[in-house]
């Protein structure tokens, strides 16, 4: 039933081919600035060359809802029969009016680098394809074969596209992503909670160490004037040596590539101190 | 007494740590012998266990080099404390502003107190905040084994 839909929106005015690629390339660049339009129009010229054989129009209904947000319109030389179309250029910035009017700039494509980029595009499309239909993807594809510094994002079904709002979720990704470590590491936080409560759980523990070490310090200076100190120098010594061979095990074992289970290694056993009596 | 975590990396910054922190107990040591005042002893054998696990994660993390910064600045005032009255102590006073007062705290309310608790938390974003959090925590537990294991030995011997 998507399909009927998804055909019936757009079959009167412009090939699926079209659709199909553009839209992917489309996606990967909403952070481009209009200054960027000449080297991104280059591109496109390149990408624009698929033969129609390549592409699988059953794989198009996994993208409706992509789709629904960029019903613009593109002008392709091979088809003749098609009606002519407004030009359409890439502008992110001016989407906030309209998200449905999202248009492209591009001429008349080239197939001489069509079979290199149309096996790219089917990769990306699975990848799209296997992160959902509404879930946001980085295509780290698309950056290898740029190579620029632009974080890709794909804009969610039903969000608004402009530059302030795909930034900001962008930030929330990276937030979100810190916090799920944090969650790890911090005994105690649940996925359930919200940010403040797992703030608060964090600060708590953060305490917790420090006046842990605070405790742990006083403990050591009563047990520092306590003692001999001869002796203890001594068995400073000692237990340097003992970290020194430690140290050197787990270099050995990095090197060899052993996990270190299994050299045995426990740290907080020492060996045997001689003390003077 | 087994080791719990046996990731390399943590055992790493737990050695370094270990090695660093008991030089500087055996050159507290004997530099002042057994009947000192407590009170100077203990803030120097806190001052030298966050000194010393400073060094072994050493300058790649921001909190690290917070903490470097300010016992440099702290050695500083005291040397010239020693040196010379009071003008030079108005000079310093003035001069390094204590990171509580830096406070640029917004949105929630917990971020302030967290960045007040990170050492160097006052001059970055709420997500390299995150990061260095996650960092300090697992520090700051390798340096209360590391302590524990050290005071087991104080206290056996």
């Amino acid at each position: 039933m998507a399909d009927q839909y998804f055909f019936q929106n757009i079959k009167q005015s412009f090939s699926l081919s079209d659709i199909d690629s553009n839209i992917e390339f489309m996606n990967h660049f909403p952070g481009l600035n209009p200054g960027h339009q000449d080297t991104s129009d280059l591109n496109f010229h390149s990408f624009m060359g698929f033969p129609h054989d390549n592409i699988n129009f059953l794989q198009l209904p996994e993208f409706p809802g992509n789709l629904e947000n960029f019903p613009g319109l593109f002008s392709h030389d091979e088809n003749t029969g098609i009606p002519p179309v407004p030009v359409p250029n890439i502008s992110n910035d001016n989407n906030h009016q309209d998200r449905k009017r999202k248009s492209m700039d591009i001429s008349t494509p080239e197939s001489s680098s069509a079979n290199s980029f149309s096996s790219s595009d089917k990769r990306i499309r699975t990848t799209n394809a296997a992160a959902g239909r509404g879930k946001k993807v980085k295509s780290t594809e698309k950056k290898d074969e740029k190579s620029r510094e632009v974080i890709h994002v794909r804009a969610k079904r039903g969000q608004a596209t402009d530059s302030h709002s795909l930034a900001e979720r962008v930030r929330r990704g990276k937030i979100n992503e810190r916090l799920r470590c944090l969650q790890d590491i911090v005994p105690g936080c649940y996925k359930t909670m919200g940010m403040a409560v797992m703030l608060d759980q964090i600060i708590n523990y953060v305490q917790s160490l420090q006046n842990q070490v605070e405790f742990l310090s006083m403990k050591l200076t009563a047990a520092s004037t306590f003692y001999d100190f001869n002796t203890d120098t001594d068995a400073i010594d000692t237990l340097q040596r003992a970290k020194a061979s430690e140290a050197l095990k787990i270099e050995n074992a990095a090197s060899q590539g052993l996990p270190s289970a299994q050299l045995g290694l426990n740290f907080g056993y020492y060996p045997q101190l001689p003390h003077s009596k | 007494m087994k080791n719990p975590t046996t990731n390399p990396s943590s055992s790493m910054i737990r050695t370094r740590f270990a090695v660093r922190f008991l030089h500087a107990m055996k050159k507290l040591n004997k530099k002042t012998p057994a009947p000192s005042p407590y009170r100077r002893r203990f803030h120097t054998i806190r001052a030298a266990a966050c000194a010393s696990m400073a060094c072994a994660v050493g300058p790649r993390k921001a909190w690290s080099r917070a903490i470097l910064k300010k016992i440099r600045a702290r050695t500083l005032h005291h040397y010239l404390i020693n040196k010379s009255r009071n003008q030079q102590m108005m000079m310093i006073k003035r001069g390094n502003p204590r990171d509580e007062e830096l406070a640029v705290g917004f949105g929630y309310g917990e971020e302030d107190d967290l960045r007040g608790l990170v050492p160097g938390g006052e001059g970055m974003g709420f997500c390299r905040l995150l990061s260095e959090t996650a960092h300090y925590i697992k520090c700051l537990r390798a340096q209360v084994q590391v302590m524990t294991n050290v005071l087991d030995h104080y206290s056996s011997t």
